[in-house]
């Protein structure tokens, strides 16, 4: 008989325990956790395509048993447990990131739809249990949640499997605290970062030579937040400050392109080089007059060169960096770049041949996304980011290389963080996150943040757009874009 | 560096609970972590003293480990503290402090994991020796830490930023005046598996999303080039592009401002870069500023000055010798082709230096790439050779002395026969040795001279040099020395120099001054020294005639050895 198994606090990483042994180490508990529920993952798709007498389900039941016995032998207990967003094994947060949680979201949405919260794998565990256990959980039903847990427990019983202890879902306040550390963290990094932007600005139009140390230390604390929990950053680009544009966009701007450079692989220290670039992208503009940069009316021809010659301005102005190490040459290479467009018909205009930078081609999607979906003193009206995306796809004149926006897409989802929804239940809503499982793109996490009879809520409630009633029917579908101003919504109030 | 441990309060030994085991081997291994920064400070890595502070060092780790897998220690000010102990105090806030060094720079813990001795030491001390020197502008040490990306050392670190937050976030002023949050930033081993990424895929197994129709997902070919292309990102040549870029901006810029302005970076770029020991960069440098000269409109000449004296300024003699004395003390040297780019590149001005390094070069691949460098550099620009054949320091002139008869080089006569009263016997030899190898009227007219020199070597060189190109104008000279007391006194080397040369040159009309040598007898009735009777037989075998040939047979059966076999050699020469 299943019991509800209540949570565990949340493992406190530098409790000191001198008896424990290598295993027992946080970053153990988190390699041999991936590794159980990729097997885990791996388990449930081979059943899901072939008969159970074939090799490959064998074999995948066999991997997830041993991956099992790893960590029961290892920490004399394994408890699988879902809470929100994250994954605990054994009370350890698992370090996933969107890359890997599309990958188990089926597994979580397996767990979510038959009601478990926690799962206990007890000692003695047999690939017989399992080919029982996921059998049962992808038996299809239209039952709710609550009362598939209580059956699933039931026919564990009857089938006299008792290595499985379940729990119902709970988000606990350690969860919740969490959470919200991670938050106010990923805020002090950016308000961190955006202050250190501007410092280094400002001095470039002063004519002073500006402290790179502080911009490095920026940059590596946003490779931190984006390793650790990207979205929680992710969403504070929403902000979009009028006032303080150019040194936020430099900072959204680094923020998106570490991201995407995550996406496509890039390590720790390659995610640090291309956040620099993309945080100086734009120091250039340090040396074009404020008054036509900031212009609301049409530039004239001469305003225009000057504004199109930021980027080589700001190749000099990189060599005035202040360092003793080596010169920042690649976030040269991208300043100097990131107009250009793939064919080079951009600016600025070059003799000597050249092939664009990888980093330039992720910078400019970035940059021109982020400039696109902000207001400005000449930009009134900007484009939802949805469009943007479309935008940047669909027409080649953009200059964009495909295969960065298609991964940029990706990344943001069909409906970016911040964009603003109307449901088909007559509610606004924002974007929140991108959901997992990239099958449903089209239905992202968002916030309700006015009622039908549109009054607006703060901070509004978050569902998840996959979420079916018992008859399978979508509690909420997004019907189309809107604008946020139409409707007296300040986005980046919601992710503050 | 005193790393003593601090007596334990009573307070906090009441207050905190009791260590899971006695603090020594944590302070043992603080002691020796002290001393091994210090040795890595004072002493070259090969050093043996610095060797076995490692080893200690390594070693106090061990004792450590019996008893755990993993330590932290917090730090304040001046004490490094764990599980509430101080295990290490140090008084006073400087850079020789370890907790100071740590501390300054917001490091509050240090988590050491099993491993760290073997893995991380050395790059953990060569950071913290850089973080106790850097300057404000430099990285600190959390800057470094970072870089390093230790895999067996996490650490906890205070966001001491001192900018205000800005006014987008202003709701977090309140947070950011309070007490400052400790940021642990994800360790080396929490890197996704493989198989977590993006780009990657379980092998052997079917992959669900393969049946997905998302417009969003990549397909491989996507993926493939984003490898390759994020793989050549870091295999491009980032200073080449840099300095492309440079030069486009200075030729499609025609603001003289800016066009000063890249100059100035062009100047200390190609410093900085032979600091780097970076010369294909160097090189490509130069040649693209030449092309950029020719190339950039409206350039007035002061920015054309000024762009062109930036390749001259590594061939000035200072900027040059820094280089090669580099090179020479350099442990490995830089690939032969970025070298032979570099050196390609060098003006006119840089013969001299590389002349006089020459003769002190020890490394033997500087010598050749000297040597192939000076050749073609002297080839191209006889000019500036001839020029320094009448350089002061003497090493200098003696290989452009060399050179210059190597190339054969005309207009070198001049300067060397203003060389050819040198005091230097040496310098005086090279002379000859050039103007023969040049063999112009004017340069043997000129080497005859040297027959009559105060140095033995000089006149033999000079002899010699004048025999082979048969050059009878000598010949007076030639003979007046045959004739002289001079020739008796000399070495037998020289005295066959002259006579060799007087036989090539004296035809008929020397056979009566060599048979009288050979053959005749003096006023008192003796014969000549045998030495010179042989070399007079030497000289009658080169001239080779009838009545040569009689002449040596009359001396066939002379008493001196000498003679009788310098005869019979010379007769077996003759013809028939």
């Amino acid at each position: 008989m299943s019991t509800a198994v209540p949570p565990r606090a949340p493992r406190d990483p530098d409790a000191a325990n001198p008896h424990r042994n290598e295993s027992g180490s946080d970053a153990y508990v988190r390699r041999v956790g991936r590794a159980f529920i990729i097997a885990f993952y791996g388990a449930v798709r081979a059943i899901k395509l072939y008969p159970i007498e074939n090799a490959a389900v064998q074999k995948a039941l066999d991997d997830l048993t041993a991956a099992s016995r790893t960590i029961l032998d290892s920490e004399k207990e394994l408890e699988f447990r879902a809470s929100g967003e994250y994954i605990f094994i054994n009370a350890t947060r698992l370090r996933l990131d969107i890359d890997n949680y599309t990958s188990f979201s089926h597994l979580l949405s397996l767990f979510r739809a038959s009601g478990i919260g926690s799962l206990r794998v007890l000692d003695g565990v047999t690939p017989r249990n399992w080919i029982v256990l996921l059998s049962m959980l992808q038996a299809p039903g239209d039952e709710s949640p609550e009362d598939r847990y209580f059956q699933l427990a039931g026919k564990l019983e009857a089938a006299k499997v008792t290595t499985f202890d379940f729990g119902p879902p709970t988000d606990s306040d350690g969860d919740r605290a969490q959470r919200q550390q991670v938050k106010a963290a990923a805020k002090q990094t950016y308000s961190q970062s955006v202050a250190a932007t501007k410092d280094v600005i400002n001095s470039v139009r002063l004519g002073r030579a500006p402290n790179v140390r502080k911009l490095k230390r920026v940059v590596q604390g946003i490779v931190d937040t984006i390793l650790n929990d990207e979205s929680s950053l992710m969403g504070l680009t929403t902000i979009r400050d009028y006032d303080e544009y150019t040194f936020t966009h430099s900072v959204n701007v680094c923020i998106f392109s570490v991201a995407l450079g995550r996406r496509l692989g890039l390590g720790k220290l390659q995610l640090y080089d291309l956040g620099l670039a993309a945080l100086f992208h734009d120091i250039g503009k340090a040396r074009v007059p404020v008054d036509v940069i900031n212009k609301s009316d049409a530039l004239s021809e001469e305003e225009w060169r000057q504004i199109t010659n930021h980027p080589w301005l700001g190749v000099l102005s990189l060599f005035r960096m202040r360092a003793s190490q080596d010169l920042p040459y690649r976030s040269m290479i991208v300043a100097f770049e990131h107009h250009m467009k793939c064919d080079l018909s951009g600016y600025p205009k070059v003799i000597r041949p050249r092939a664009l930078s990888m980093y330039s081609k992720i910078v400019a999607v970035a940059d021109g996304f982020d400039a696109a979906t902000t207001r400005r003193a000449y930009q009134h009206d900007p484009m939802s980011p949805a469009a943007v995306l479309q935008e940047m796809r669909d027409n080649p004149r953009r200059g964009m290389d495909q295969v960065v926006v298609k991964a940029f897409i990706n990344l943001l989802g069909l409906y970016p963080v911040g964009t603003v929804v109307v449901l088909d239940t007559f509610e606004l809503a924002i974007v929140h996150a991108p959901n997992p499982n990239p099958a449903v793109m089209s239905r992202p996490i968002i916030r309700v943040v006015s009622d039908p009879q549109g009054n607006i809520l703060y901070p509004g409630t978050l569902f998840d757009l996959t979420e079916q009633s018992a008859t399978g029917v979508f509690a909420r579908t997004i019907i189309k874009t809107a604008d946020p101003d139409r409707y007296g919504i300040k986005v980046g109030d919601y992710f503050v | 560096m005193s790393a003593t441990s601090a007596p334990v309060s009573p307070d906090a030994v009441e207050d905190a609970p009791e260590p899971p085991f006695p603090p020594a081997p944590i302070e043992d291994m603080l002691r020796a972590l002290g001393k091994g920064v210090r040795a890595h400070q004072l002493y070259m890595h090969n050093n043996p003293t610095y060797l076995k502070a490692l080893e200690n060092l390594r070693a106090s780790f061990a004792p450590v480990w019996a008893l755990t897998e993993t330590f932290t220690l917090q730090i304040t000010e001046n004490e490094f503290k764990w599980e509430g102990v101080v295990v290490s105090h140090e008084a006073g806030k400087t850079s020789d402090s370890l907790p100071w060094t740590f501390y300054k720079d917001g490091i509050r813990e240090l988590r050491f994991q099993r491993g760290f001795e073997a893995d991380d030491l050395i790059p953990f001390l060569d950071v913290v020796q850089r973080a106790r020197r850097h300057s404000p502008d430099e990285d600190d040490l959390l800057v470094m830490l970072w870089e390093q990306d230790l895999a067996h050392l996490r650490y906890r670190y205070v966001d001491v930023g001192d900018d205000a937050p800005s006014a987008v976030m202003a709701d977090l002023t309140a947070a950011h005046l309070a007490e400052p949050r400790l940021v642990d930033p994800p360790g080396a081993d929490d890197a996704p598996l493989p198989e977590e990424t993006l780009l990657a895929s379980r092998p052997g197994m079917v992959n669900l999303e393969d049946f997905d129709s998302t417009l969003y997902f990549l397909d491989e070919d996507e993926a493939q080039y984003l490898r390759d292309a994020v793989a050549n990102e870091y295999a491009i040549d980032l200073r080449g592009n840099v300095i492309a870029m440079l030069l486009d901006i200075f030729e499609l810029q025609t603001d003289p401002a800016i066009r000063s302005e890249i100059c100035e970076i062009l100047d200390g770029l190609m410093l900085h870069l032979l600091s780097a020991a970076q010369f294909r960069a160097v090189a490509y440098l130069l040649v693209e500023v030449q092309a950029a000269v020719a190339r950039a409109t409206a350039l007035d000449p002061a920015q054309r000055d000024q762009l062109i004296q930036i390749p001259d300024r590594i061939s000035e003699p200072t900027a040059l010798s820094q280089l090669l004395q580099s090179l020479e003390e350099a442990p490995t040297l830089p690939e032969q082709d970025d070298l032979n780019a570099l050196f390609d590149q060098l003006r006119p001005s840089a013969l001299g230096t590389m002349f006089a390094w020459l003769a002190r070069a020890e490394e033997p691949r500087i010598r050749t790439l000297l040597q192939t460098a000076a050749g073609r550099l002297a080839s191209a620009n006889t000019a500036e050779l001839v020029r320094l054949i009448g350089h002061t320091d003497r090493v200098v002139a003696v290989e452009a002395i060399r050179r210059a008869g190597a190339l054969r080089s005309g207009a070198a006569v001049t300067p060397l026969v203003r060389r050819m009263t040198d005091p230097d016997p040496g310098t005086r030899l090279a002379v000859a040795h050039a103007l023969a190898e040049i063999g112009s009227a004017g340069a043997l007219q000129a080497l005859e001279r040297l027959v009559d020199d105060a140095d033995r070597d000089v006149r033999v060189a000079a002899a010699r040099a004048l025999a082979a190109r048969a050059y009878r104008p000598a010949l007076a000279r030639v003979e007046a020395v045959v004739k002289g007391k001079g020739i008796r006194e000399a070495d037998l080397t020289e005295k066959m120099a002259i006579f060799e040369t007087y036989g090539a040159l004296c035809g008929e009309a020397g056979i009566g001054l060599l048979d009288g040598i050979l053959n005749g007898r003096t006023f008192l009735g003796k014969r000549e020294d045998e030495e010179l009777r042989a070399c007079a037989a030497m000289a009658l075998g080169r001239i080779g005639s009838e009545r040569a040939t009689e002449s040596l047979r009359r001396a066939v059966s002379a008493k001196d050895i000498v003679v009788r076999n310098a005869v019979n050699k010379a007769l077996r020469g003759a013809p028939a």
